[in-house]
């Protein structure tokens, strides 16, 4: 009997180590194995997250150039607000769960109006046409909430610099002109170059063929002659970029030393 | 005695440790059925790189505002993996179905069908909003 009380009591103890070995294993793998799946889950849940925002970006990157490309060409400027409620409507209507709200506002400060700036008139050689909109843009996941404060900005600018030279017919002046494309400070394409001159009886008139020349890397240099009495020429050049957006900029050709 | 209750007892350990060994594995197993399956995730973000990508130098747009679906089905098929079935409907803003032509690359074997949501705009200065439904499945 003491015989058997022992060796139940020694058996009993190997049993219980082995029972919770295989428990421990049991709940660490269980653990593990939960853990990975929803680290995967996670992360294809983010990955389509960035892709989302990735997406929502473009769109808005998309209706601000629109938008600046029909002002610029005559369009009202409440056009740029109208293109992104549409964009931010069909959003909200996508994914009527509210999974994203983009919020925006459009600045009145530092030459915008409406978020939008036309910088055309000064006589200094430089033109700008812009867009500038500061966003929210708030992601609700199942599993956290994402929020982006970010901007749009859209900026065409245009520097003209040149000169004029004399003829043997004083009032036949040849001017020569170099003009620098620029999408957001990086070198830009043009599209379709005109100038104006303005004659003596201060009206703009477009120079028919001028001839100009495309350096490749965002500068152009036109060249025309014109008949006109005073010792400078007030010239205008208009500019469309490669994104349809115009943009116009003013300057003055002495005459070259 | 003594000899007679070991070799019972070790039976009985030995079976309880594979009881609970294999207990765990089936409930391993059995796991991933209730979870999401991660292929699906994985083909959705497939198919919003593809038309992502697209969109990011205006084509996806330009192809849809001329209606050149075959160039469109060209352009998809290109960038989703081989063996990955699509089918595309472009809707407009007001959600009115803008495809009438069939861009696909063929019927949908499989039972699992993932739908990728994608709104592409364009730059011109008449604003157009276009709504994109790709679903995509694993062909077998």
């Amino acid at each position: 009997m003491e015989t058997a009380k022992k060796f139940g009591a020694a058996r009993s103890g190997q049993l219980l180590i082995v029972a919770a070995l295989a428990i421990a294993i049991l709940i660490a793998s269980t653990s593990i194995y939960v853990y990975e799946l929803t680290t995967q889950k996670q992360s294809a849940e983010n990955d389509s997250i960035v892709e989302l925002v990735l997406a929502i970006k473009t769109g808005l990157r998309n209706a601000a150039v629109s938008a600046l490309a029909n002002i610029t060409q005559g369009g009202q400027k409440t056009v740029l607000a109208e293109n992104l409620d549409t964009l931010a409507d069909v959003y909200t209507r996508l994914y009527p769960q509210q999974i994203c709200q983009i919020r925006y506002k459009l600045p009145n400060s530092a030459g915008y109006e409406d978020g939008v700036k036309l910088s055309w008139n000064s006589n200094n050689g430089l033109g700008v046409s812009s867009v500038y909109v500061p966003y929210m843009l708030k992601v609700l996941a199942p599993t956290f909430n994402a929020t982006l404060n970010d901007a749009v900005n859209i900026t065409t600018t245009l520097k003209v610099q040149g000169f004029c030279t004399v003829g043997e017919n004083e009032t036949l002046k040849t001017v020569n002109l170099t003009c620098m494309v620029f999408n957001e400070e990086k070198q830009a394409q043009a599209k379709w170059i005109a100038i104006y001159y303005e004659d003596d009886s201060g009206a703009w008139i477009p120079v028919n063929n001028p001839s100009i020349t495309d350096w490749g890397n965002s500068t152009y240099s036109p060249h025309f002659t014109v008949a006109l009495a005073s010792d400078f020429v007030h010239v205008s050049v208009h500019v469309v970029d490669a994104r349809n957006i115009l943009v116009v900029a003013n300057t003055t050709c002495s005459q070259a030393v | 005695m003594k000899g007679r209750n070991s070799g019972q007892i070790r039976i009985i350990e030995a079976f309880l440790a594979i009881f609970i060994i294999f207990s765990a594995v089936a409930i391993s197993a059995n796991l991933p059925t209730k979870s999401p399956n991660p292929a699906n995730d994985s083909l959705a973000s497939i198919g919003m790189q593809a038309l992502l990508q697209l969109d990011s130098d205006g084509s996806l747009h330009v192809y849809i505002a001329s209606g050149n679906w075959s160039r469109l089905r060209e352009a998809l098929n290109l960038l989703l993996p081989a063996g990955v079935s699509f089918n595309l409907r472009v809707y407009d803003a007001q959600m009115r179905q803008i495809n009438m032509e069939t861009v696909s690359n063929g019927g949908f074997n499989s039972q699992e069908i993932t739908l990728v949501k994608y709104v592409c705009t364009g730059r011109s200065p008449e604003f157009r909003c276009y709504v994109i439904y790709l679903y995509l499945a694993v062909a077998k």
